[in-house]
């Protein structure tokens, strides 16, 4: 009896996941067939299309999000395990400006960023956002709460009497239990990095320097729909790569229970 | 030290010091406050568009937080609770609108509903807080799901075996365990909803909304269309403290920055 009821439920919910997908799915049908029956011929006429200013949004785009992203990714995990498996000054008071400057509004730190960029002769340039892109809080606060979690101290200790010194915990320890964390950490880095508007908006002028979602929102009609589809591709593959990390569990260590 | 040195640096440039400059950039002459002084946080709320975006903010805050919360526990336990064939596709589905960029997404969703809603300035909030929802829940679902999945297998089966079933398990054991990660959760879609941006902005251009349709586009207003840096940083700052208290409270209550002492 109580076998049957437990698999009713299970159908139930797989019936309600998959309308739910569906749901979610549809309009996203709808956007495949905007973009066109013929993606390859698009994305050419799309490449001609003024100039070719689309593929010089798409080299800025795909350069300032993968040196931004090895940027982010290195110290935001790093910093998350410093903060939360060694001894260091200023530790809370760290996490609490992490905490803060996630929350702050763009607004009020584009400005500042600005004038901090203009002093180093960065504005305008692809290098200057990298740098205002490069810190990466929402990283650094995954980073932390996965190690102060799921990395057992009974290991730190152990690491500790094996004679390990902080890069060596970080090494032998941190980084090989740590891969499901890395692949969450540099998925949401790209995603945010590809996607990021606001902060491109100010710190970059020139159209030629522009990135895919600046550029956006020039274009009308059936381009949008396909470059809309261009930029999907990079973060679909992404997640699929990482996908055998997520499965596995984002915060799961190396001692379970 | 060394460590955490690239880390520090950035955090420094390009977090305390921009942090910094904001707060003293307050006291700085504005066009509502000539003179210039901290008064300014004060002033900036009687700009006769902070009212009725607040109240833009506190409809997300009322509809759009909780349910999304709401949503994205119940999406992760049910894709938890069951084995189901197709879960990758599944969160790579959900994931979908939150990886379109915000053109992508208001394009969808204005040509999908567009054609059945007459949408105008008494219901595009609905609109507004749908983009929002269906841009960000993907992306939690993904976290919260990682985090369901850590829990120990060893405590689902002793749970089981004490005869939890399915509903029991998700109310007592999983979402305890994971309460730091909703604490997260509530502290960033509260900031999220209070400095909305993207959505009104981008419907804007769909002539759906006024270019104050929220806060943080009237101090972007202030800051960069009518160069009152002053102003737009005030209203930031004020924007800031609904997150800050939440956060506080969530720090305090919690073990949110309490580790083990095993260094």
């Amino acid at each position: 009896m109580m076998r049957n009821y437990e698999k009713r439920n299970a159908v139930l919910i797989k019936l309600t996941l998959w309308a739910l997908t569906i749901l979610v799915f549809l309009p996203f049908l709808w956007l495949l067939k905007e973009a066109g029956p013929n993606y390859l011929v698009s994305i050419k006429y799309l490449s001609l299309d003024q100039n070719g200013i689309v593929m010089v949004w798409l080299k800025n785009s795909a350069f300032f999000t993968l040196a931004a992203l090895f940027i982010s990714v290195l110290s935001s995990i790093t910093a998350g395990f410093v903060l939360a498996i060694l001894k260091v000054p200023l530790r809370r008071f760290m996490l609490f400006v992490t905490l803060i400057t996630m929350l702050i509004p763009i607004t009020a730190m584009a400005m500042p960023l600005y004038v901090l960029i203009d002093k180093i002769h960065l504005n305008d340039n692809i290098w200057g956002l990298i740098i205002a892109s490069s810190y990466y809080p929402f990283g650094t606060f995954l980073s932390y709460l996965y190690f102060v979690s799921a990395l057992a101290g009974d290991l730190v200790g152990m690491g500790r009497i094996d004679g390990l010194g902080d890069w060596g915990l970080y090494w032998h320890l941190g980084i090989p239990l740590s891969k499901a964390l890395w692949s969450i950490v540099i998925f949401f880095s790209f995603l945010s990095l590809w996607n990021s508007y606001q902060l491109p908006k100010v710190l970059l002028n020139d159209p030629a320097h522009s990135t895919l979602p600046m550029g956006l929102e020039l274009l009308y009609g059936n381009s949008t729909a396909i470059v809309g589809v261009l930029m999907m591709l990079p973060i679909i593959l992404l997640y699929l790569l990482s996908q055998r990390s997520i499965e596995r569990g984002i915060f799961s260590g190396a001692v379970k229970g | 030290m060394v460590m955490l040195a690239p880390y520090a640096a950035l955090m420094l440039f390009c977090g305390f010091i921009p942090l910094l400059v904001s707060i003293r950039e307050v006291a700085n002459p504005s066009w509502i406050n000539l003179e210039g002084s901290y008064t300014t946080l004060f002033r900036i709320l009687k700009d006769f568009r902070v009212v009725p975006d607040l109240k833009h903010a506190l409809f997300l805050l009322a509809v759009f937080v909780p349910f999304t919360m709401v949503a994205v526990l119940a999406v992760s336990l049910l894709l938890d609770s069951t084995p189901v064939r197709g879960n990758t596709l599944m969160r790579l589905i959900f994931i979908l609108p939150g990886i379109a960029s915000g053109g992508i997404s208001i394009m969808v969703w204005m040509f999908f509903l567009g054609r059945h809603i007459t949408w105008d300035g008494g219901n595009v909030q609905w609109l507004i807080a749908g983009i929002a929802f269906s841009s960000g829940a993907g992306s939690w679902i993904v976290i919260q799901y990682g985090s369901l999945r850590s829990i120990p297998h060893e405590v689902i089966e002793a749970a089981r075996v004490d005869g939890c079933n399915r509903l029991q398990l998700a109310l007592q054991i999983k979402i305890p365990m994971i309460a730091r990660y909703i604490g997260y959760m509530a502290i960033l879609l509260t900031a999220g909803a209070i400095q909305i941006y993207a959505e009104p902005a981008l419907l804007t251009g769909w002539g759906l909304t006024s270019n104050w349709w929220s806060l943080n586009q009237v101090a972007y207003s202030y800051a960069f269309q009518t160069a009152d840096f002053a102003g737009g940083t005030a209203l930031s700052l004020d924007m800031l403290l609904p997150s800050v208290i939440i956060g506080i409270i969530f720090v305090v209550r919690t073990d949110f920055l309490k580790r083990d002492s095993y260094q």
